[in-house]
């Protein structure tokens, strides 16, 4: 009679012979790791809470928009206006959001984990900024979506009143891409000087809101090139006045100072990428 | 004399029982408290050092309670585990400052003294935030050694010293333990134990598992075979003519000679000898493999778990 | 090829000089780096990682310099820190698959090997659960698994066993010995417990005050010496006596006489002596040297027999 067959599988060390991907591949993962942990997704439910509350928040804006626009049959709120409405609230979302991404890796001391893997400092830093501009934008960009949709049903020009509102949603897009740009900027780097998520997030709001009497001041004070420059200082004002000359919409008087408006911005968003990555070059881990 | 004796102690928050009705009693000499984390080893020193009261049982020192006795500090000292130095003290201003809170006549005099003892007599007047962490303990001890307590307590003394700054801190505790000081000092990592003191006494889940000389102890326990390792010029002949020895209860041949369990330690260690020399045998090592304070204490560990 | 080489690598602060002029060859292995706290060791560990710049000096790590060649070293380097530094509300499984991404290992790799990486070191159920609730065995086994997970040549171990109760302690070294016996990788184990080092290294590098103390196999630091430790477990003062009526130069050790071993006949002579005396033997040992001698103080005046000589048990 045969025996019948039997095997011991070797389920000992094994080596790894498969492909290692390099930088790039592990910059994206990390950045796909942080948008995901912007959003509390893959961690417990109490982290999602609040991202999803703001979603809701962001979307529940929007359909009242569209609401307001079938019911009257015109643009109650357009994109921009919508993006000027959410965007600013939007702030405590970063507030929260920006302090996950980079106060709780400073906490953790997890960086010499990311620090001693092929993943460069400027990587890390560069990628954990991007994805708040992506979260930010993206809470923008769907209810954005949802006012075409409502836009695209309610309007009644047909096909040439449907590209009309495919570039209004184009402007919207990229005014919502501004301000994720700008404010993402400074809460990131605001953040990655703290290491205690409280402290970073009290310390993005008091940033912004810290310009706001300064410029309130320095409006009082000085003849027109003042009153005009001292609006840069403060990030919202700064993109009210982007939004006036790029989208021309009329909400401020900025006098032809539009390219310094423009100026501005980019200095600022270099400046705050710069530093970011210069702080985490400069650390010790 | 035994200067600090515990009776039937135990000490529970709650449901939480830290210790468990131990009873000990600590003489002139060093001597190691050991456990595992959490075994209530940080308890017991506080209590003996009079920070907390027993729930029951009583803990004297020098035949006085250590709970609300200030007077109990003069012949006692103690440096704890986790405590917060200010930094921009120099060595000298922290010893002299302790010096002074013990209402020494002499402040500056058992100051130096101190400083002479533990050998910080070239950084004494260096701030102690520029200090190792070895000299920030030798600090400590100094300052705790400033009125020459009769008893002296520390709570994971060698805690992250590199080699060198133990031996110095060894060294240190042996030399008061010798003039007739008691030293009691906690640790969980053995081989600092094993080097500095014989003598332990050992925690596990906050009952007092064992006491005294950890040789001793594991003679005394004798529901588990001794293990020995053996090299000889001839392994596994002597492997035949051991397993033929009635206190033999097992052996294991691998290439770097024998272990040999043995169930009576007196009858294997008077019989082994004799058996080597009867079959011609030149037997190049016999030691204890289990012997160690490792081994010691993982049985005692297990055999309380049981 | 050797696994690590230093070149007069220095490394100065303003006020201090973390590493001077250290020339060191290791060779595959498991490698014990001791030493002084702080300064020296981690220093080197950084700088072999290329988290930091040296100062003047050369260093190659696996052959390559990782001031020109970082991410290639980082890609074949595990490492596992000494601090904490897990973030306390991932799950396990996903915080090591994480960090088998960002290592380069693509998304069904990362996981495989998390998992395998994660049974290697013992962890099983307790994978799915957040690091916050682990205790610090479970914590250091984590750190182990993603320095692991990503198959490197060569791991940098900083104080593995810290934190560790001797059970714990234990079951990490022997890790650790698997893992550079029979996995094949070389490890670099920074430890400030020699006994430890003794017991796992093939070789030591050690470190005083940034510079070389030695560089050698532990084979040849604990070297036997001539001499022979017999050990009674009663009637020690009989046979000194009749170890000396046989004219064997005797010398008490506490409990141990200690006889120099003139020739293979000591043994012998030794042997039938306690024989002939009936006498319970406990041990018979040849001395040996111990790591720990390179950093002996000065002996005290007041300090007893030397303690370091304890007779070296098997295992």
């Amino acid at each position: 009679m045969a025996l019948a067959d039997g095997v011991i599988h070797d389920i000992g060390y094994q080596r790894y012979t498969g492909p290692r991907l390099g930088r790039r591949y592990a910059a994206v993962s990390l950045y796909l790791h942080s948008l995901r942990t912007a959003f509390g997704l893959g961690r417990t439910a109490k982290a999602k809470i609040f991202p999803f509350i703001v979603v809701g928040l962001a979307f529940t804006v929007a359909a009242i928009a569209v609401a307001l626009r079938t019911q009257s049959g015109n643009v109650i709120i357009s994109y921009l206006q919508y993006c000027d409405a959410v965007g600013i609230p939007l702030l405590l979302f970063l507030a929260v959001v920006a302090p996950e991404l980079v106060s709780r890796d400073l906490r953790a001391h997890i960086l010499p984990l990311y620090f001693s893997r092929p993943l460069r400092r400027a990587d890390y830093a560069l990628v954990k900024l991007g994805a708040m501009i992506s979260a930010m934008w993206l809470v923008l960009a769907g209810p954005l979506l949802l006012m075409f949709l409502g836009g695209v049903f309610a309007q009644k020009r047909g096909a040439s009143g449907a590209w009309h509102e495919f570039t209004d949603l184009l402007g919207g897009l990229s005014y919502a891409g501004i301000y994720a740009l700008i404010f993402s900027s400074i809460a990131v780097l605001v953040a990655s000087l703290a290491s205690r998520r409280a402290v970073a997030a009290a310390s993005i709001v008091g940033v912004f809101l810290v310009t706001t009497p300064v410029v309130g001041v320095l409006q009082v004070l000085g003849g027109d090139m003042l009153r005009q420059l001292s609006r840069m200082i403060d990030p919202v004002l700064l993109i009210q006045g982007l939004s006036n000359w790029i989208y021309r919409t009329h909400t401020m008087d900025i006098a032809g100072y539009g390219p310094v408006y423009l100026a501005a911005a980019v200095l600022l968003v270099t400046g705050c990428v710069s530093l970011l990555v210069l702080r985490y070059r400069r650390l010790t881990v | 004399m035994n200067l600090v004796e515990l009776r039937g102690v135990s000490r529970w928050y709650g449901n939480v029982v830290a210790v468990n009705d131990v009873t000990m009693t600590l003489g002139s000499g060093v001597t190691g408290l050991l456990g595992p984390n959490g075994a209530g080893k940080t308890t017991l020193l506080h209590m003996m050092a009079g920070f907390l009261a027993p729930s029951q049982g009583t803990v004297t020192v020098a035949g006085q309670p250590s709970w609300r006795n200030p007077e109990v500090y003069r012949i006692l000292g103690l440096v704890s585990e986790r405590e917060a130095v200010h930094g921009f003290l120099t060595a000298w201003e922290f010893v002299l400052a302790s010096a002074k809170l013990h209402r020494l006549r002499n402040p500056q005099d058992a100051a130096r003294r101190a400083i002479s003892l533990v050998e910080m007599q070239e950084a004494k007047d260096r701030r102690i935030s520029t200090f190792s962490k070895g000299m920030r303990q030798r600090t400590r001890v100094a300052a705790a050694l400033v009125h020459e307590p009769d008893v002296l307590l520390l709570d994971e003394p060698f805690n992250g010293m590199d080699p060198r700054q133990r031996m110095h801190m060894m060294d240190l505790l042996h030399h008061m333990g010798d003039t007739g000081r008691t030293v009691l000092f906690s640790s969980h990592i053995l081989e600092e134990v094993e080097q500095i003191s014989g003598t332990v006494q050992v925690i596990v889940a906050g009952r007092l598992a064992a006491s005294g000389d950890f040789r001793t102890i594991r003679r005394l326990m004798t529901h588990r075979p001794h293990v020995f390792a053996i090299r000889s010029t001839d392994d596994r002949r002597l492997a035949v003519a051991l397993v033929g020895e009635a206190s033999v209860t097992g052996v294991d041949v691998a290439t770097g000679g024998l272990a040999v369990r043995a169930g009576d330690y007196g009858s294997f260690t008077r019989a082994l000898p004799k058996i080597a020399l009867r079959e011609g045998i030149r037997v190049r090592q016999l030691v204890p493999s289990d012997e160690s304070l490792e081994s010691v204490f993982s049985y005692l560990v297990q055999g309380t778990a049981s | 090829m050797a696994l690590i080489q230093t070149q007069a690598l220095t490394k100065r602060y303003p006020r201090v000089t973390a590493l001077d002029a250290l020339t060191v060859d290791v060779e595959p292995g498991i490698i014990g780096l001791i030493g002084a706290n702080g300064a020296g060791k981690s220093t080197l560990i950084k700088i072999l990682l290329g988290l930091l710049e040296p100062t003047s000096g050369a260093v190659r790590v696996l052959g390559f310099d990782p001031g020109r060649d970082a991410e290639t070293i980082r890609a074949r380097v595990g490492y596992m820190p000494e601090h904490e530094c897990l973030p306390p509300d991932l799950v396990a499984a996903e915080l090591v698959t994480h960090l088998a991404r960002t290592s380069g290992l693509p998304r069904t790799a990362a996981r495989e090997r998390a998992s395998e990486a994660l049974r290697h070191v013992g962890l099983y159920e307790e994978r799915y659960r957040q690091v916050g609730g682990y205790s610090t065995g479970m914590k250091q086994r984590v750190k182990l698994a993603q320095a692991l997970v990503h198959d490197p040549d060569l791991l940098l171990l900083d104080e593995p066993t810290n934190g560790l109760d001797p059970a714990g302690r234990d079951a990490m070294l022997a890790l650790i010995h698997r893992i550079g016996t029979e996995f094949g990788i070389s490890v670099v184990v920074c430890s400030h417990l020699l006994g430890e080092v003794e017991r796992i290294c093939d070789s030591v590098v050690a470190i005083d005050g940034g510079r070389l103390l030695r560089a050698d196999r532990v084979s040849a630091m604990t070297v036997e010496r001539d001499l022979l430790a017999v050990e009674v477990d009663e009637g020690t003062d009989e046979l000194a006596a009749r170890l000396g009526q046989m004219g064997l130069p005797v010398t008490r050790d506490g409990r141990l006489l200690v006889v120099p071993l003139e020739s293979d006949d000591t043994y012998d002579l030794i042997m039938g002596a306690v024989a002939a005396l009936d006498l319970p033997l406990h041990r018979l040992d040849q001395r040996r040297h111990r790591v720990a001698e390179l950093f002996a103080a000065a002996p005290r005046p007041a300090a007893g027999p030397a303690r370091q000589e304890v007779g070296h048990g098997a295992g």
